[in-house]
């Protein structure tokens, strides 16, 4: 079968019309202007799938610049019965590139990703120099606190030192810290970089004894003392890193959302666990009573909606983007002071009041 | 006996609808979720080579003959040279000076003039990439000038419309197009541009007048309206209907009140998202078959048949697919959750697992159904009305010789620019 075609030579827009035939092994074509040309079949690729009613086009390995371009949908049919490497889309090989470039890029990106977040933020908070972790912790507690008051009287603040005092009875190793006070309403506490400690008025509020600010406070130590803030920061950095390769661009401006961002994310449920862990090693180590820290932990239970309430959809929901580990599942491993080991108080009930009385100062 | 040349042709151009582009947006979407995403590029390519194959000039259609893999390269260069780089020094300045440094805060400033410079740049190394991989009749296209002579152009742009409030726009965009057309080349033959922006400038003017019109026009009909109901107990009902003050419920000509103010605000907002667009449109429309006039190409000119009404059509109806596809998406995600709700998600990690890798699935659908057809559109809309008059002597073309680029467009991806 003989079909006229145009072919286009690759070096010049002219447009060339050649008489085109067949044998299933060579595709030849000649023209006026155009010399007797043999093409192998097994050598030709297709530029698009065969769609009927559209141009064919054809080129070949030897002239990946020259097209063929055949319109009789007959002739189409028949080559590309007999040539399945003709049906246009990718080949073997296309799809072979495809997914090694894909699997390669992935695995490189997994093992940055747990290097980035995994290895590194802690080797990173550990060798932070101390005034990078000052400098960064004192903005984070200006951007946290969004100039709300600094809580202060002498007697509280007097507590305040009484307590950490008593908390390091046990725990000689106490890392250095410092506790601030804020007039806000919501109930919070946190650790930010530097050894900054930042609780809210609420905290102190919704607290029935001063065991219970103790419990609250040992475990904010242990993030502290585990470089907690500094090793999240690193990790931001790095999902930082990773969110601009998926969206391949500048994933934002990092260091304006970053207190933002340490705040919405706190610290993973492994940190949380360190923290706890830490949090009742001090009590023991100091004979605080740990029951502080669990009555501290119904409390928010409650506020939560655990605790039996389950009719809130939403409160259900809210549940799994927590990063905190379940509260139940906290309480659970808090156990009363060893057995002939007599509790001391944290503070004084004057110390006590004095502290819940430091942002009416 | 010597073949007889041909004559020049008359050129022109048709966009010719052929199946497949669902087939390939499926395959997107699923090969999408397989590979987290990175196969974006490769999906990015194959939609290409489909509306390229659809360009038909003289019967022949465009073909594109860009790869996935040179658009990955061109991301993972980018990437490395410029958003890694950039992303560790603000990281690490952030751990030495703290974040809340204001050193931090000049050299975000700096990298978003860098951005500004770039962005011109980018565009021009998108288009000579995008040119380098379109053929017709076996030749290819290129750019032939320079684009760090391109991004000053851009960068002054921007700079020239923001000080004179907008009234720059008709001059810089004559200007950029005569840089950017005029650069353009099809084998060895040029692209010619040339014109003034003075005929673009009382269409903006009714434009930029009848905007600054609507927005103290509307403002003032706000301002009447709230102190009209002010004056009639207004303040008292929106206590009563939000509960901002006791326990009071609200009477029915109260709530009547409120939901007045509240249809009233929301008419006002909606008409300055849809009428300032759509007044524009007539600008853009003007501006569009001006450009198209000033481009020559082997001395035959382009027209460009487009209007107002035509640019408005084809921009809501891209908005309604938009919607539609953001309306499907929501309605499955609260499927989702509700469902994963149901299914006591709270107690089982892998039902909040699966609930997230379907949302993720669904957000992935929505541009991997949505965005091709777009662009589709866009394209479509052009090739269907613009035509060229004169005859061009195609036979004297020669294949371009300037140098294929290896890479693409990573820049342009970075900044968002890559608009097709």
């Amino acid at each position: 079968m003989v079909v006229s075609a145009t072919y286009f030579d690759g070096e010049s827009a002219r447009n060339r019309s050649v008489d085109v035939s067949e044998d299933g092994t060579n595709l030849t074509f000649s023209g006026t202007d155009t010399p007797y040309t043999s093409w192998s079949i097994k050598g030709l690729h297709a530029i698009d799938a065969p769609t009927t009613g559209q141009p064919y086009r054809l080129t070949h390995e030897d002239k990946s610049g020259a097209r063929l371009i055949i319109r009789d949908d007959a002739f189409i049919k028949n080559l590309v019965s007999r040539s399945s490497h003709l049906k246009g889309g990718y080949s073997g090989r296309d799809i072979a590139h495809i997914f090694g470039w894909t699997i390669g890029g992935l695995v490189a990106v997994a093992a940055f990703g747990y290097v980035a977040m995994v290895l590194l933020p802690d080797k990173v908070a550990h060798i932070l120099p101390e005034t990078w972790r000052n400098r960064v912790g004192s903005q984070m507690e200006t951007a946290m606190a969004e100039g709300a008051k600094l809580c202060h009287s002498p007697a509280g603040d007097a507590a305040l030192s009484a307590m950490i005092t008593n908390l390091a009875l046990g725990q000689p190793d106490l890392p250095a810290i410092s506790v601030h006070i804020y007039d806000i309403p919501v109930l919070n506490a946190f650790a930010v970089s530097g050894g900054k400690i930042i609780m809210t008025r609420e905290i102190l509020a919704k607290a029935d004894g001063p065991d219970e600010i103790a419990g609250v406070l040992a475990h904010e130590i242990g993030h502290v003392a585990h470089r907690h803030p500094e090793a999240q920061l690193v990790r931001l950095t790095g999902m930082q890193v990773l969110g601009s390769v998926f969206t391949g661009s500048n994933g934002g401006d990092m260091t304006t959302n970053i207190a933002f961002m340490a705040t919405v994310l706190k610290f993973t449920r492994e940190a949380e666990a360190e923290a706890d862990a830490y949090a009742r090693d001090t009590l023991v180590k100091s004979s605080i009573d740990p029951m502080g820290l669990k009555r501290f932990f119904e409390k928010i239970n409650k506020l939560e909606g655990g605790g039996g309430d389950k009719s809130s959809a939403f409160s259900k929901l809210g549940g799994i983007f927590s990063t905190h580990p379940g509260t139940e599942d906290r309480m659970k491993l808090i156990e009363p002071l060893p057995a002939g080991v007599v509790a001391k108080p944290s503070l004084t009930n004057e110390q006590w009041l004095a502290l819940k009385d430091i942002c009416k100062g | 006996m010597p073949p007889i040349e041909p004559a020049p042709e008359k050129l022109t151009f048709a966009y010719v609808h052929r199946p497949g582009l669902w087939k390939i947006m499926f395959t997107n979407l699923g090969m999408g979720i397989i590979t987290l995403t990175v196969w974006h590029f490769w999906g990015k390519t194959n939609v290409r080579r489909h509306i390229w194959s659809c360009i038909h000039i003289n019967d022949e259609p465009l073909e594109y003959t860009g790869l996935g893999g040179d658009l990955f390269r061109g991301f993972i260069l980018v990437f490395a040279i410029f958003i890694l780089p950039l992303l560790l020094l603000t990281a690490g300045l952030g751990f030495y000076l703290g974040p809340q440094h204001p050193a931090i805060s000049g050299l975000n400033f700096l990298f978003a003039v860098a951005g500004y410079l770039l962005g011109g740049f980018a565009l021009y190394k998108a288009r000579n990439y995008q040119l380098s991989r379109t053929n017709w009749r076996g030749i290819r296209g290129n750019m032939a000038g320079s684009a760090g002579l391109y991004s000053l152009t851009y960068f002054g742009s921007i700079l020239a419309k923001w000080f004179s409030f907008g009234w720059a726009t008709p001059v810089m965009n004559v200007v950029m197009s005569e840089q950017m057309i005029g650069d353009m080349r099809f084998g060895d033959s040029a692209f010619k541009f040339k014109g003034r922006a003075g005929p673009l400038y009382p269409t903006y003017a009714l434009c930029w007048f009848l905007t600054l019109f609507v927005v103290i026009g509307g403002g003032i009909l706000f301002a009447y309206e709230i102190a009209q109901w002010f004056g009639s107990g207004f303040e008292e009902a929106f206590k009563h209907v939000f509960k901002t003050e006791g326990d009071t419920k609200p009477n029915s000509s109260e709530l009547q009140l409120v939901g007045f103010f509240i249809v009233g605000v929301m008419g006002l907002v909606l008409s300055y998202v849809l009428i300032i667009p759509a007044l524009w449109a007539i600008y853009s429309a003007k501006e569009m078959r001006t450009l198209a006039n000033y481009t020559r190409f082997d001395g035959a000119q382009f027209k460009l048949n487009a209007t107002a009404a035509n640019v408005i059509w084809l921009a809501v109806g891209n908005l309604l697919i938009i919607v539609l596809a953001v309306a499907v998406a929501i309605g499955l995600t609260i499927g989702a959750i509700t469902l994963s709700i149901w299914m006591e998600v709270d107690k089982n990690f892998a039902v909040a697992v699966l609930t997230a890798i379907f949302v993720l699935i669904v957000y992935q659908g929505v541009w991997a159904l949505s965005r091709p057809i777009i662009i589709q559109r866009n394209i479509a809309f052009v090739f269907k009305r613009l035509t060229l008059d004169g005859a061009v002597d195609l036979n004297r073309i020669r294949q371009s010789i300037a140098a294929r680029p290896t890479r693409g467009e990573g820049l342009a991806d970075a900044f968002d620019l890559g608009a097709w």
